[in-house]
Order: structure tokens, then sequence, then C-alpha cells
């Protein structure tokens, strides 16, 4: 089995959550890896939101916004 | 003139950013918009436009 | 698109106005609907009816550069998002039988083949037109090439060249070979001040703006690539356009010529295309390029001359809707009302101007009938769910074949019901549907439940819907989730669907998660004053306070003089020629008769506290009295101020005198003026140089003015205007015409060469370069008029400062946004209009001050705003009023509060005010103490999400 890492991304709500919801609408491709979370800032993401991904297994987190 | 009874509804024709602005400011004011547009979708002119005004922007 | 959601905005798509018939207050007016074909409750835009469709034609959206199918939507991000059928080109449609392929698969069964006309007889009080323009189609001139040579295009056709949503997606490439571009030239004034060729007078006053930012916005795209635009004057009199222009001239290297171009012919085999035109020094050039971009100007269609007749509106020569300059949006038809770019060609934030000004005037004609027929929807009490055990209903959307095509619906579905505290699950072809939402009414009332998770699409466009749903069925509407499996997951691993079923249950795990901590939120209701206060007593704010006063709200009006009327008492007529002080005389009788108005003299604004729907301003008038105004909105009108020049040898020429000065002079027929045979005007002093990069807007129109009636009341007078570019934009063109006819004679100097104005004797002389000689002229002068520049209050950042809005770096107030909100403030309930915002002349001042009058009105018609309930929230408990928030917020909402208990202790904490907060939640990213939260998004809520996404 080759390696599929674990990725966890806050997006903001205004930018890039809906950056995300536009690459739907184009059907853009991309790796099926991430998971994202829905927060009203980036300035929201905790530092502790981190260190809980790192913790419970996630390869990466990305901070969007 | 004077007795004559005011009908609380406006048309607006035209579905462009002009358009969506009468219509928004007044549904928001108190009146009921009838926005009548001659294609199949509003926002005129300006959504052909690229860059400067980003769709993420025009919140009408 | 907040038009697509009102409540009291109905949408008439594919309509148009046939008739109008009644007067105003009471007209009905006929509509003629034109069939869609497709159904709109039904079609949900998934667009398999568009993937199958065979046919393809031009599309018009990108104006004919790229190719739609024959059912199409006209945009991504269209408002209705529904399909339509276009007639004219579908196989079924011409040929009953044939084809069909749509219908076939179509899942949501939206296709009408059968749709047919339907007309519409509306009853409504006002009309508003504002049917916008069409581009000009050079084709008939023939001179510049297009339609001949493809690499011949008009500038709408490179806008959607450079649009990533373009049919090259963004590549500038040639359209004959698909090759890229090197050199770009862009030909200004196409079918704009070119009464030969188009027959249209006027200048299309966007076309510079444009062709400045295409031109920067395709250098971009293309490293290296040469961009020239051939010009006659630049008009960047717009807000912050002349430093655009500088950027674009310094930065960018966009280069720009001064010329004519006599027109477009083609350079041998490659495409390419050769320029010839007389350049400044008069010599004659070709050069080639290989893309020319016209840029072309804006007309009225014909379809909106027809509709204009029907309706009994009168036009200007220039074929627009006439207007007074005093009532800028009434046509001859009292209460039709226009805007937009059928009142004269304008840019975006002017059209969004209009737009509001025309919301006022109709406003203050239907004042009495206001709330008679807006709705408001009711919904039934909410259960209280508090102390319920968690009975979550999971709902999993098909959305037609988008998400079952990709993910294994039935397989998320069986997953979802094993998730704890998850006692309800079903499929739904589409969730959004109404039929579908009226069943999600009735299943939240039968298996009681009490947290919902929507597995479907967006949030950002369908949350809206599901919480209207959930308040239909007596639950608070802060109790769903959606788990996004459309547009993060099966639109974007089609390839994939394996792991796409797999994703979609990890969304709805992590949902589910985050909704068992929901709790039910309120949105918070902030009452409003219904009165406004207006700041400034000229003719902006004279109009504005009059018309939310005729609109039936009371207002402050504050003027810092002993009068009312500002720097238009200084003005005699508009550029259409009418008279301004019998006008500005009219406008102050009636705000002084106007009992809704309280007019304050001799007073300033001195102190503010509060905030939207609740300001408190302190006035001070003579001996330092001082009251307090309580009111909800507020508009600062208060104007600009004339430039007192030191350059020209104004101080020591007494001859030498500015605009103003000249203008009392020729009222009372000064012998100087009177005799004077030689007059020179310049233009643009204090004004598009270092220091003061932008343009005054109204000088080279008055100075054109002020030449013309000269020159009528003297052929034989000799008139120069010395000028940089000459800026009678819009339907002023006219007038620049009409100077050059009779014969005042127009000499352009550059920034580096300003003329030198000296005395010799009884004469004053003005040197200035002639471009064609080479070298300086000398022109005798009886009197030199100079057109200074307008400057901005100096005491602006003052009262900016008690409102806490901001000035620009030229110091003129600035907007919330450039473009959509030209007359509002970034602080909620504050509004600027007239020469405080940027130099312009009476009418635009008017205009503006309407504006500001109906975005002040839609907060005063209301007793209460109801903002969302996602804001911050002060946990007492832990908060220790550390205070590290306060700097991080971006909105000012969170204040300090200090308090000595009965014990004696000193206790600290925050307090956030939620008419201010916007919910970011920087403040609970900050806090080290959970001292605050952010209601919906709180860290616990998070986490859960965090954990369940990492748990599977």
């Amino acid at each position: 089995m080759s390696f599929e890492p674990k990725i966890v991304a806050f997006c903001c709500n205004w930018c890039s959550y809906a950056a995300a919801d536009l690459a739907g609408t184009a059907r853009m491709q991309y790796p099926h890896n991430i998971r994202i979370i829905r927060v009203m800032c980036s300035g929201m993401v905790h530092p502790e939101f981190i260190m809980d991904a790192l913790s419970q297994g996630a390869d990466g987190v990305m901070i969007l916004g | 003139m004077l007795d004559t009874k005011k009908i609380g509804s406006v048309m607006v024709v035209g579905g462009g950013v002009t358009g969506m602005q009468t219509a928004l400011d007044l549904a928001d004011s108190g009146y009921y918009v009838y926005l009548v547009e001659k294609s199949g979708a509003i926002g005129g002119a300006m959504a052909q436009l690229d860059k400067t005004f980003p769709t993420n922007d025009c919140s009408m | 698109m907040e038009c697509g959601r009102h409540l009291n905005i109905q949408l008439l798509t594919l309509s148009e106005v046939s008739a109008i018939s009644g007067e105003a207050g009471n007209f009905t007016v006929t509509v003629k609907e034109s069939p869609r074909y497709v159904d709109p409750d039904k079609c949900i835009a998934c667009g398999a009816c568009t993937d199958k469709c065979p046919k393809k034609v031009d599309n018009e959206y990108d104006a004919e550069a790229g190719k739609r199918k024959a059912i199409y939507v006209k945009y991504a991000q269209a408002v209705p998002l529904k399909y339509q059928i276009d007639p004219n080109s579908c196989i079924r449609l011409k040929k009953p039988g044939a084809c069909g392929f749509c219908e076939q698969v179509c899942d949501a069964g939206a296709i009408l083949f059968d749709d047919t006309e339907k007309t519409h007889e509306i009853n409504v009080g006002a009309v508003v037109l504002a049917p916008g323009f069409e581009v000009y189609d050079p084709t008939d001139a023939k001179v510049w090439g297009y339609g001949v040579f493809p690499n011949v295009i008009t500038s709408m056709q490179l806008e959607r060249y450079l649009a990533a949503s373009g049919p090259t997606e963004g590549h500038l490439v040639r359209p004959s070979d698909g090759k890229p571009v090197h050199k770009i030239a862009f030909l200004q004034c196409i079918g704009s001040r070119d009464e030969n060729l188009c027959g249209n007078g006027y200048c299309s006053s966007v076309c510079c703006m444009y062709a400045i930012k295409e031109a920067v916005i395709a250098k971009d795209h293309v490293p290296g690539l040469s961009a020239s635009i051939f010009y006659m004057d630049m008009r960047t009199h717009g807000k912050d356009f002349d430093q655009y222009m500088e950027r674009a001239k310094n930065d960018s290297g966009v280069r720009f010529v001064r010329c004519r171009v006599n027109g477009v012919e083609t350079d041998g085999v490659e495409g390419d295309l050769r320029l010839s035109y007389v350049n400044d020094d008069g010599r004659q050039i070709e050069e080639s390029y290989d893309l020319v971009v016209l840029s072309v100007g804006l007309q009225t269609p014909k379809h909106v001359l027809e509709l204009a007749q029907n309706a009994g509106i009168k036009l200007t020569a220039d074929n627009f809707a006439a207007t007074s300059d005093f009532s800028p949006v009434q046509t001859s038809q009292q209460g039709i009302f226009t805007c937009g770019a059928f009142a004269g060609p304008k840019d975006i934030p002017q059209c969004v101007v209009e737009g509001s000004a025309a919301a006022a005037s109709v406003a203050e004609l239907l004042a009495p009938a206001r709330f008679e027929l807006s709705t408001e929807v009711e919904f039934p009490d909410e259960r209280e769910v508090a102390d319920e055990d968690p009975r979550v209903g999971v709902f999993v959307c098909h959305c037609g074949s988008n998400i079952a095509g990709v993910v294994d619906v039935e397989a998320v579905e069986k997953y979802a019901a094993t998730l704890p505290d998850v006692v309800y699950v079903e499929r739904n072809l589409f969730s959004c549907s109404q039929d579908t939402q009226d069943m999600l009414t009735q299943t939240i009332r039968e298996k009681k439940l009490n947290r919902i998770v929507i597995a479907a699409c967006t949030p950002r466009t369908h949350e809206p819907l599901f919480r209207e749903t959930l308040k239909a069925a007596g639950l608070n509407e802060y109790l769903v989730e959606m788990a996004n499996i459309r547009n993060h997951n099966s639109w974007v691993h089609s390839s994939t669907p394996k792991a796409a079923t797999a994703k979609a249950n990890d969304l709805v795990r992590m949902a589910v998660a985050k909704v068992l901590l929901n709790k039910a939120l309120r949105p918070i209701a902030v009452g409003i004053t219904q009165t406004g206060l207006v700041i400034g007593g000229g003719v902006a704010g004279m109009t504005a306070a009059l018309n939310i006063a005729k609109q039936g709200f009371p207002v402050h009006l504050v003027e810092r003089t002993d009068v009312l009327g500002g720097n238009a008492r200084d003005l005699k007529h508009t550029w259409s020629g009418e008279h301004i002080p019998t006008a500005l005389a009219n406008l102050v009788k009636l705000v002084s008769e106007n009992t809704k108005i309280s007019i304050h003299k001799n007073a300033e604004v001195t102190a503010v506290e509060g905030f939207v729907g609740n300001f408190r301003s302190t006035i001070t008038g003579l001996n330092k009295s001082k009251i307090v105004i309580e009111h909800g909105a507020g508009i600062v009108a208060t104007g600009g101020e004339p430039y007192v020049p030191t350059e020209y040898n104004f101080d020591s020429i007494p001859r030498v005198v500015t605009a103003i000065q000249f203008d009392k002079l020729y009222e009372l027929n000064e012998t100087h003026v009177k005799q004077a045979e030689n007059l020179v005007f310049i233009q643009c002093v204090g004004s598009r140089e270092k220091g003061n990069m932008y343009c005054s807007k109204v000088c080279c129109t008055h100075s054109v003015q002020s030449a013309i009636a000269l020159k009528k009341e003297n052929p034989n007078r000799n008139i120069y205007i010395l000028y940089r570019d000459m800026r009678t934009y819009g339907q002023r063109e006219s007038l620049y015409r009409e100077a050059r006819k009779l014969g005042v004679i127009f000499i352009n100097y550059e920034l580096h060469e300003k003329p030198k104005v000296t005395e010799t004797g009884s004469d004053i002389e003005v040197e200035v370069m002639d471009h064609v000689l080479h070298r300086p002229m000398t022109l005798k002068a009886d009197m030199v008029i100079l057109a200074t520049a307008i400057r901005p209050r100096k005491d602006a950042s003052t009262l900016g400062k008690l409102y806490k809005v901001p000035v620009d770096s030229d110091g003129f107030f600035q907007e919330a946004h450039v473009k959509l909100k030209p007359v509002d403030f970034s602080t909620d309930g504050m509004f600027v209009a007239g020469m405080a915002h940027y130099p312009k002349p009476v009418e635009e001042s008017v205009t503006q001050a309407l504006a500001a009058s109906a975005r002040a009105v839609t907060l005063l018609s209301k007793t209460e705003v109801a903002l969302d309930a996602i804001k911050a929230t002060v946990d007492k408990e832990f908060c220790d009023g550390c205070a590290l928030c306060i700097d991080v917020c971006p909105y000012h909402a969170i204040t300090l509060k200090e308090e000595t208990a009965e014990d004696g202790s000193e206790n600290k904490y925050i307090l956030i005010n939620k008419a201010q907060c916007k919910g970011c939640g920087l403040c609970q990213g900050t806090c080290p103490k959970r001292g605050v939260y952010v209601a919906g998004f709180t860290m616990p809520q998070i986490k859960a999400q965090i954990s369940a996404a990492l748990a599977a």
C-alpha cells in the first residue's frame, strides 16, 4: 500500500472555503486526502487545533485564509 | 391626484448592477419589487468583466 | 447574490416591458415573459443537459469569443442558476421529434419543450428604468478591420479572453492562429467622440479606464508583453483613477500615445496588423502589432429606445434619458425614474450610486405606501430542545447524479445510521427541492429530531435554505450542519468513487460530531433610532436631509457656518446650463420649511458614541452650547474647499485670477473682463501632480463653458485653453465640440513643461511649448484664468476619527468599497455624499446625496435590525481581563470592564458589542484562557470535528 496522508484543512468561510466550492464547480480534480473544516476566519484557528490534529494522526495541517 | 391611492410596489427594469442596487435598497426599506430582466439571469455587463470586480465581492 | 433570495424581490427573467399605463403612484405594466423551456422549480443546475447537447453556438456572454450550447446557463454564478434553451439554435425546438437528448438525461424532469410565452399585468406605484447599454459594434465603420481581420477584437472580447472563466481560460492568444501575443495596441474612442463614423458624439466615460486596466492585466498574464494605448485625451477623472494610470505608466510600463489612429490594415500573411498615425511631433508613423483591441463605447440599445418611446420618455441628443441636474434620476414622465448607463454613459460606482438614488426618489414618491405590500414570513413557535437527548437526523442528497453518480449514497446512508445519536437517515434525490423541504419539515416533527445534518452541497449557498426549513418545523435554525459531499467531494474526486465514498462518510461523521454540540442560538436584535443626522449644509447635505424628511423620518442638519448652500453659492450654471442660484434658493427654502428637518447652524459635531442604529452625536454651537442628538444613521456631506494657488504668479499679477474669481468679475461686467481681447485658461492648477495625484473633475467643463460664453459675447476674442487632457466626459463632450466650432484654441501642455506666466508692462505673457514646431510660443493675455483644484477639507480626518471612518491618501473620505459600496462607510450606519468623497459637479453631488439617503433609510425604516447569532461571547468564568483579544479585534468590538466586587476584590473581564462583532473569532484564536468563544464555532465544536476527521 502506498502512503496515504491525512490532511486537515481549516478554511475561511469567506475566501478559501468559497474557493474550494468553486474548485468543485469547475470540476478541478485533486487528491482526496484532505478534510476541510469551515471556520469564520483563519484567525479563529487556535494553536491547540493544530496540536490536536497532529497528535491524533494528521500528517499535515493547512490553514487557508 | 392627492387622494389617489399609491401602490407600495415598484418595477425595476434591468437586472444589471444598477437595477439590482435599486431593487435591494427598495426591498430593504419596505417596498415590494419586481425586477424585470431581459436575459435568463441577472448580473448585466458587470458579470462579464474580469478582475477588479471579483465575484466574491459582488454580493448582490 | 442577495437579489435572488430577497423575500420582497420577485425576479422576472427573460422578460420585457411592452407597455406602461396609469400615472405616478399607480401604474399598470405589461410584461412579456419568453419561454425558458426549462422548469425553474425543478432544474437543479447539474449541467447534464449542457453536457449532452450536440448544438454549439457563439456565446454572447463571451462577446462571441467563445461557444456555448443550445441549452445553457448564462454564466457559472448566474442568478437564478437555472438552465434555459435558446429556441433559435435548439434542434428539437426547430424540428419536433428531433434530438431531445437533454430531456433524456435530466434526472429532475425539468425540460419543458412545450413552454410558452406568458404575459403579466403588474400593478406598481413607480417604474425604474435601468436597462443599461450595449457596446458599439465596430463592424460597420470598416476602417478598423473588425470582422475582417481576426486579430482585431473588441475590448469586451479581450475582457473575456483575460478571464479565467473565458474561452481561453485566461490565456491571451491570437484568435487567428492561437499564437501567443507579444505586441498589443488599444485604440480609444471607437464609437465615441466621433460623429462621422458612428454618430456618437459623446464620450463613453469608461473606456480610458478599462483600457488601462486591460493593458495592465494583459501585461500580468504575458511577461514581456508590450502594450500601447492610442488616445486623444486620457479621461481618468474618477476617484484614484489618475493614480492607477500613473502606476500603469511607471510600474507596469504601459505605453501611452496621444494621437488619432487613421485605420487598421493587414501587414502581410502572418495576421499581423499595421497602424498608421500622426504623432505629437506631427510625424507620420507606422507600427505593426499582433493584436489590436478596439476600446468600444457604450450606446443605448434599440429595444431601449423603443421602450422609451412607448413610455413617453424624452431623450437627449445623444439618445440617453433626459433628466434635470437637480433631480438626476427623474425622467420626463412623473413616477418613471432612470438610472445607470441609460441616464448617460458612466462607470460602475456611478451606476451603483444612481441605483440607490433612484430608490430614494421612488421612496419619496411612495412614502405613504411603505410596508403595504412588503411581506415578512411567520414561523411557528420554537421547540425547546436543550434538555432533550440528542436525536440526529441525517439527510443524504443525491443531487441527481451529481453526488450519486460518484459517491455510493446507499453506503453513506447505511454508515450514517451507525453513528452515535443518529436516529433517522434517509436519501433524497434533491434535498433542496420544494417538495423535499416540505417532507423534511414533516419528518423533523414526526421523528422528533432535534439535530439535523444535510449531506449535500455547500452551506455557503444552501445553509440559509435549510435554516428556514428548521424554523418551519419549529426547531431552532442553528441546529443544522451541512456535510459538503458535492463541491468538496463528488465533483473533485469523480475518478476515484471509492475514495469519494469514504470521504463522504468522514464528512458526515464530522458534521454529526459538530451538530451534537450545536446549541439553539437567537439572532441578535438591535434597536434603531429612526432619526437621521446629516453633517454639512451644502447641496449634498441639503438634498440628503430633504429626501430623508420627505420619506417620513426626522433628520438633523448640521452646518458649520451661518448660511446654507456651501460651495454651490459660488457657482452659476451646471454643465447643461441650469441656473444654480435659482435651484439652490429653492432647495434652501424647501429644507428650511420642512418641519421634519432640524437645522443647526454655526454648529459642529464634537463627540460621538454608539454604533449602527444607536449613535449619540454631540453638537457644539455658538458659545460652546452643546446638544446631544440621537440618530440611527449619519451622512457625512462636509464638502471640499477651493485650492488657493501659488503658481503662475497668482499672488503678484492681479489679472491672473481663479475660475471662481473670474465668474464673479464676469457676472459684475467688470471692465477688465469686458474689454479683454485675449484670455488664457490654464487647466490642472493644483491637480494631477505629485502630492495631489487626482483630477478635480469639474474644471475642464467649467473652462470650456466660460470660453463658450466669452466667445459668443464677442467672437473676435482670442481664447486659449492650455490643457493636459480635456476631460469633458460623457455628454459634456458636446460643449468641447461647440467650443472648437466657435474657434476656441486648445493647446496641450505636458506636466514637465508647464506654461510660464509673466507680466511685462501692461501685458501678461503666457509661454507654452508648441509641440508641432518644437519651440515655445508666447501668447499675449489680458487675463489669465487658473482652473484651480478642489481640495479635501483639512478637518476631514478629525470628523472621521469621531465616527471611525477613514480618509484616503488625498484626504477625501474613503468609502467602504470603491465599486460596490460607493456611499457606505466601512462603519455600519454611516454614509458619505458630495465633495467630501471626491471632487464632483453639482448633479453628481445631488445623485450621491440621494443615494446616501436611500442607504440610510434602509436602516431608518426599521425599528430594529436582526444580526446573525454567530458572535463572540464572553465566558466570565474563564476571562481574566488580560485584554489580549482587544488588540486583535479588527472591528473594535471588545472593551475591558473593571469593577470592584463587594468584598473589595478587583474584577476584570471583557465586554463584546454584538452589533460590531462580525464573528471572525480572532479573539477565540488568541485567548489563552478560553474566556471568549464564537457561538456556533466553539472550541469544543471544532475539536470534535478534528477528532471525527481523524477517527477512521
